[in-house]
This record gives structure tokens, sequence and C-alpha cells, in this order.
């Protein structure tokens, strides 16, 4: 009988452990109760809400100025098909938050936007192999550290946070742009336009050029999966017929194929398709577009047809691997080009060369990660303003943060300004079209979204 | 058969039948029931969140291992039936109005009917093109779902109302631990029971040896539909409850690669023992939630690039690890333990 007791606590100790290990920490109150100052730190000249109303109480012992950490971050994909992505986005992150904290500005064209020297950010991340209830418990996980933001690197992990975000207040910055986001609003902001408007605006633009005298036809084609039949939706081919297409169907494409796309490439061929319409990763549409060349199809080939994309489908990687193979291609919503003469990309190459001059990450999605660390850090700041950082709440973050957040400028990264508000979680209001010419990323213009969502359920 | 201490004999029918039968079998029973049922008063929601999601796997690897390691018929489109079961409680919740202590069950047993559905062919087919009739089970569901889009919400997925047992707001993770819990008790206890039935012991007389099975008077077909029903009946609570759980369906959700780990828990736990796949889920899962622990620190350490995969190659490690050394998982290493110490010192 003792035996069995010594062996009883034995695996309890033995489950235990490894539990306990894979145990977060205890639940911290993310409102501390420190001390409210007034901070005039690194040049700010911002006064912490409260501030000069408070007489800290006898028991708050903090003095002016205590050093506040503040996280920033959340979940990144770096496992599963956006690895590569998530990575070259942690690695934006990284180098950002690192920038901000020697530095204490948002952004070097933002000089005024200053942080208080007192405040120091903090990377949390964690991989959350694209599963939701990976997501979930990082989520919780970081959250009891503190955290008063978070980040989404997919849309079925959005979905499964997206009630959870609202019911604790914490606003998340995202890096998928799904309609779901929208409808009805939640707190995740995104920095894209969704899919829907990026394929409307792909429309307008190809309309303009347009000078037959028959209805341009339009097809789908698109990544087999729910990013790529996120734009298959009816409200999208209403507007489309609506602009004066013809709507002629839909063909799916493996998000990796295995084989070349021959046989969808054929229909759009045999159904005389002049435009089509997807969403794709790289993986996807470089095969595609290669197969397509390959059939005589594209634009200034023997059939001539409009491969438009949306992002995550970056030019930006297609191109290199691609050259002239790709002339013609359209990207809609992606960021600028990564050789564009603009003080972001300048920022960026900045931060790398300081950051990282032995890895330098060439990845777009880099970009992504720096606007995200910018919205996540300018969010707390603006929260900061208003009230004395050591008592920030979450909800102090997303109602006087993130809905404060007004005309961010990326340095021309993102091809409009970012502004937030309660009901506006998608910060651009436009949507930018990049096409392949001569083996260049050349820019198309920007088009104004057109808030194509699928019916309420 | 449960192995006794010497001195301990079954003196009545009852006590031969019973699951638990010593002091110590109480105690130990005793002991994990009071460890898993204060979780949420002392662990964080963290560690709380990360238990709902193994008390939901636990239910899944229990219909996975009746169907695979019970009976023989590897299926590797339990991810699929999973879904099944999810969709249907967030259809009949969502769109039909159904309460969720009814939506349940039904969710469970339309998995069930359509493991059915997916099962007959198992009667012609075995081994390696079962598995494959499996797959493409799981495709030819997740085709369903994106088809039927008035229906399932295609790719945006569908959203369920916030549940409610009996006044009880289910919203609360507490809650919802406890309520998974329970289910993981009632599912623990159903497999357990299941082996000892006319049906499970058919079961196993198949999955050793099939011909001689039939030829002793099993009814094959039979049988087979209905360890492909339990089984599926297992999963499809499993989905329901992993849908109510995120209150949202999509079929993200339920991704192919589940099933390969669920098959992976059952290795690493123990083929065919119900105490096999609890310890199977338990121990993928810690190691998928190691992985996501030890992430940034290794990045710091060597490379940020190291981080990469890691929630892939840790418990991949570990399966192959078992396959090579203990093939038949942590529940034969723990009664050869248990056997080695009772026997001791000879």
């Amino acid at each position: 009988m003792k035996r069995y007791w010594i062996l009883s606590l034995l695996a309890i100790v033995l489950v235990t452990l490894p539990l306990m290990t894979a145990c977060g920490e205890d639940e911290v109150e993310t409102t501390t109760t420190a001390a409210a100052v007034t901070t005039t730190a690194g040049g700010a000249t911002e006064t912490t809400g409260d501030a000069t109303e408070t007489t800290a109480p006898a028991e708050t012992t903090t003095t002016v100025g205590e050093p506040v950490t503040l996280y920033v971050g959340g979940t990144f994909a770096l496992t599963g098909a956006y690895a590569e992505d998530c990575a070259a986005v942690l690695a934006g992150f990284q180098d950002y938050v690192q920038y901000v904290n020697d530095n204490k500005v948002i952004a070097p064209w933002h000089t005024d936007w200053t942080i208080p020297a007192n405040i120091t950010f903090e990377l949390l991340w964690a991989d959350d192999a694209l599963d939701p209830a990976k997501t979930l418990t990082i989520y919780e996980d970081q959250k009891s550290k503190g955290m008063m933001v978070s980040r989404v690197s997919g849309s079925p992990e959005g979905m499964a946070l997206k009630d959870l975000l609202v019911e604790d207040n914490i606003g998340a910055t995202s890096q998928s742009t799904s309609p779901a986001y929208l409808q009805p609003v939640g707190n995740i902001f995104t920095n894209a336009p969704i899919y829907t408007d990026e394929m409307a605006s792909v429309a307008e633009w190809f309309l303009e050029s347009w000078t037959e005298t028959r209805a341009p036809r339009v097809a789908y084609l698109t990544a087999d999966s729910p990013l790529g039949r996120n734009i298959d939706i009816p409200q999208m081919q209403e507007y489309l017929v609506s602009l004066g297409y013809e709507f002629v169907g839909a063909q799916f494409v493996p998000m990796v194929p295995t084989a070349p796309p021959t046989t969808q490439l054929a229909w759009l061929k045999d159904n005389k398709v002049d435009l089509t319409l997807g969403v794709m990763v790289n993986p996807g549409s470089q095969p595609t577009v290669k197969e397509a060349v390959r059939l005589g199809m594209g634009v200034g080939q023997e059939y001539e047809i409009t491969f438009a994309l949306g992002n995550p489908a970056h030019l930006q990687i297609f191109l290199p691997d691609m050259g002239a193979t790709g002339n013609g291609v359209v990207v809609a919503g992606d960021f600028c080009a990564q050789d564009a003469d603009v003080p972001g990309i300048k920022f960026a190459d900045m931060l790398q060369d300081t950051y990282r001059p032995n890895k330098k990450n060439t990845n777009i999605m880099y970009l992504d990660g720096v606007i995200e660390g910018m919205t996540q850090i300018l969010a707390l700041r603006l929260a900061a303003m208003e009230v004395d950082p050591a008592k920030l709440t979450a909800e102090d973050v997303l109602k006087k943060g993130y809905w404060q957040i007004k005309d961010l400028d990326t340095g021309g990264i993102s091809v409009s300004k970012y502004t937030y508000g309660e009901g506006n979680v998608q910060g651009v209001d436009s949507c930018r079209i990049q096409q392949v010419e001569n083996a260049q990323i050349v820019e198309k213009g920007a088009y104004p979204l057109r808030n194509i969502l699928p019916s309420e359920q | 058969m449960i192995r006794l201490p010497s001195g301990t004999y079954a003196q009545d029918y009852g006590q031969d039948a019973a699951l638990v039968r010593t002091k110590a079998n109480w105690a130990f029973l005793a002991i994990v029931i009071v460890f898993v049922f204060t979780i949420p008063q002392w662990a964080s929601n963290s560690f709380l969140a990360l238990s709902t999601v193994i008390g939901i796997t636990i239910i899944s690897a229990h219909g996975l291992n009746i169907l695979t390691g019970n009976c023989g018929l590897v299926s590797l489109g339990h991810s699929g039936f999973m879904m099944v079961g999810g969709y249907a409680l967030a259809i009949l919740c969502a769109k039909g109005g159904l309460p969720f202590w009814l939506a349940l069950p039904i969710s469970g047993l339309m998995a069930g009917v359509v493991g059915i559905i997916f099962g007959l062919p198992s009667l012609r087919i075995k081994g390696f093109y079962l598995i494959m009739a499996t797959v493409a089970a799981y495709f030819i569901i997740h085709w369903l779902v994106l088809q039927f889009r008035s229906l399932t919400g295609g790719t945006e997925g569908l959203r369920v109302p916030s549940p409610d047992l009996f006044g009880l707001s289910l919203k609360d993770r507490a809650h919802y631990f406890y309520f998974v819990m329970v289910l993981v008790v009632i599912a623990t206890i159903v497999a357990k029971n299941i082996l000892r039935t006319r049906a499970g012991r058919a079961f196993v007389a198949i999955r050793d040896n099939d011909l001689a099975a039939e030829v002793m008077g099993v009814n094959l077909f039979s049988y087979k539909l209905q360890a492909f029903f339990i089984g599926n009946v297992f999963a499809g609570i499993a989905g329901g409850l992993s849908v109510q759980y995120y209150l949202y369906a999509n079929v993200e959700q339920f991704p192919f690669f589940d099933s390969v780990w669920l098959l992976g828990m059952l290795i690493v736990g123990g083929m065919g023992s119900v105490s096999g796949a609890i310890y199977g889920a338990i121990a993928i899962k810690l190691l998928q939630q190691l992985a996501t622990k030890i992430g940034p620190p290794l990045a710091d350490l060597v490379n940020p690039q190291a981080a990469v995969g890691l929630g892939l190659i840790l418990p991949s490690l570990a399966i192959i690890l078992f396959l090579i050394f203990a093939p038949r998982g942590i529940s034969h290493i723990w009664e050869r333990l248990r056997n080695y110490y009772q026997a001791w010192p000879f």
C-alpha cells in the first residue's frame, strides 16, 4: 500500500512539473498603484493625465519619472505557411522597439511625438503556429504579464481572439485584413485594405484603360483556401457587375501548387477572360504566372490577360524571382516598393543597418513589423499622455490610445496615413495599385475603399 | 483486465467489473480529480486555456483510439469529423437557435453519422488504402463546408452565441473548463467501458486479425461501422466544444495536420489504451506549449530563425523517439514501472 502511495505521489509530481513549466506567471494586475507624475523627459512636453491634480497617496512610493516598462508585440505564426513573413514582421518589431527605446521618438519624421524617458518598451512574442488554441494560451500568458496591446497573425487566430479582445478592452494590430474584422467591428486594427476592397480597386483601375466596346470579362483566379476564397462573396460579384464587368466564374489554385495550374489557366483562356482577381501568397502566384507565360497568357503575350492579386502577394518578393516574366502582374493594397525614395524606406534601412547590419531581412513584411510596432507604441504613448503610465489599463490604451490615432504617417510605406477611432479599425483610406513593368514595380495610383463586406450573419 | 496487487481478490461480480479497485487507486484518482478541478483556483488564465484545450483534445483522442487503437482502422480524417461536429453545433446554435446542451450531443451524433458514411468503404479496403480514404474524407468535408456558404458562412465562418447551461454562463472560462472536464471524465468512462462490451471485444478481434474474427462470427461490416460511428461521435463532441470555446467556427480551426497530431498522441501515449490517449494528448500539447515557451529565449540565444518551426519539431521528435524506443507508449512505460515496483525487491 505504501508503495502505491509513493507511486501516486511520484506520478503527481511528474505530471505537475511539466504542467507548472508550461504554466504562465500568475495573473498580475495590469493596473498598478504607482503614482501619477508629470513627465517632461526626453524632450517631451506632454503631461501625463491626472498628474497635476494628483497628490500621490502616502503608500504609493513611486517618484517622478519612475521607470515603467510597457509591453508590445503579440503572437507570430513562425510555423506554417506564413513563417517567413512572420519572421520578417518579428524582425521589424524587434528593431523598431529597440529604436524607440534608444531614441524616444515614434519616427524620425514625427520628432514631436516623443516618448517620456522613464518609459521603456519590451517586446513579448511567441509562435502561435497558426493555431487558434495556441493563440489563446499565448494571449492569456502575455496578458497576465501586463501586456495591454496585442497582435494577430492570421484570420482564424483573429476570429478566435476577436470577442476576447473586446471583452478585455485590448486593441490588437494585425497583418491579416479579413473582412470579418469589420463586421461587426472589433478591436483588431488593420494596416491594409480588406481583400475585397483590394479587388474592387483593381477592377476600377483596369476599367480606366479599357478601350473595347464590349464589357470586360473578369474571373477569380485565387488560392484554394479561406485566404483566397475571402473574395468569393456575392457582394464582390455584384460590385464587379455594377462596374460593367461580365463575371465569368472562379478558378482555384492550391495555396502552394504541387503542379502547374494548367487546367485553371486553360479555363480562363477558353472563357476569354480579360482580368483575373485573386488573393495568393508568393509560393502560389509565382508558379501560376510562370505557367501562364508558358501558355502565352499575360500582358503583352499572345493571349492578353491581366493577372491581379491582393496583398499578401507582394511584388517585392515576386519580382526578384520572376523578373520580366512577371510583367503585367498587378498587386493591390501593398506597401511601397522596397527601393522607393520615401522616408519610411530610408528609416527601415537605417533600422536594419543599425540593429542587424550582418543579417538584413529582405522580406517586405519587415515593414509591417515596423508599422505594427509604431501603431502599438503610439497607442501606448497617447494613452500615457492621458493617464499615468504606471496606472495604465488596457481600456485606456484602447480608448485613449488606439481610438485617438490620427494621421499616423508611415513615411510613405503605406498608401495613406493611418486614422483609427471607435468603430473605425481600418487605418488606411485608399488602396494602392502596383504593376510590374519591365521588371520594375510601378505605382499605378490609389483608389478609394468601397467597403465590400459579406452579409452579416 | 485490471492488475491487482497480491492478496487482493474480486469477491463478487461488482468488484470484478469495477474500474477502480483498490484504495490506492481511489486515492490516486482523488488526487488527480482534486488537482484538475482546482486548476481555475490557482492557475493563470493561460494555463486554464491550455488545460481546456487539452481536455477537448483528450475527448477527440479517445474517439480516435477506439477507431484506430482498438479496431485497427487508421484514420487521418479525424480532424474533418471534428469539423462536422463543430459546424453542426455552430449551425444548430447560431441558425437553429437550439440550446447548447441539446446542440452538443446532436453535433456528436451528426459526426458519427457522417463517420458511418465515410466508413462504408472500410469493409473493402484497409491499411494504407483506408488511410487514403479517410484523408479524402477530410478534404471532402472541408470542401463541402466551404461550398455551403449560406449554411456554414463559407470562408468567413460562423459566429456562435455565448453558451448557457441551465442558467449557468459558460462564457466564463472557469465554468467552461469545469464543463469540459466533466465531459472528459464521462468520455473516459465511456471509452473504458466500450472495451468491455461485446462490441469492444469485437473491435479488438478485428484489429488483431479480421479474417479470424470473421470466421469466429464477428460481423466485420457492422462492427467496423460501429467503430466509425462511436469514434466520430467523440470527434464531433470535441469539435463542438472547440467551436463553442472560441465562439466561432472556421475551417482553419480544424487543419488536416491535427489528424496527424492526434495519431501522434496515440503513438506517444500508447495505442489502444484509454489512459494512453490521455497521456498522449497531454504530452503532445505540453510539448507544443514548451516550444512556444522556449522559442523566444532560443531565438535570442541562437538566432531569430531558431524559433521557426519549433512547434512542429519538438512533438515530431517525440513521436519518432517513442516509435523507436517505446512503441507502446507512455501507458506501457507506466505499466512496466508499476509492475516492477509491485514486485520489488524481486
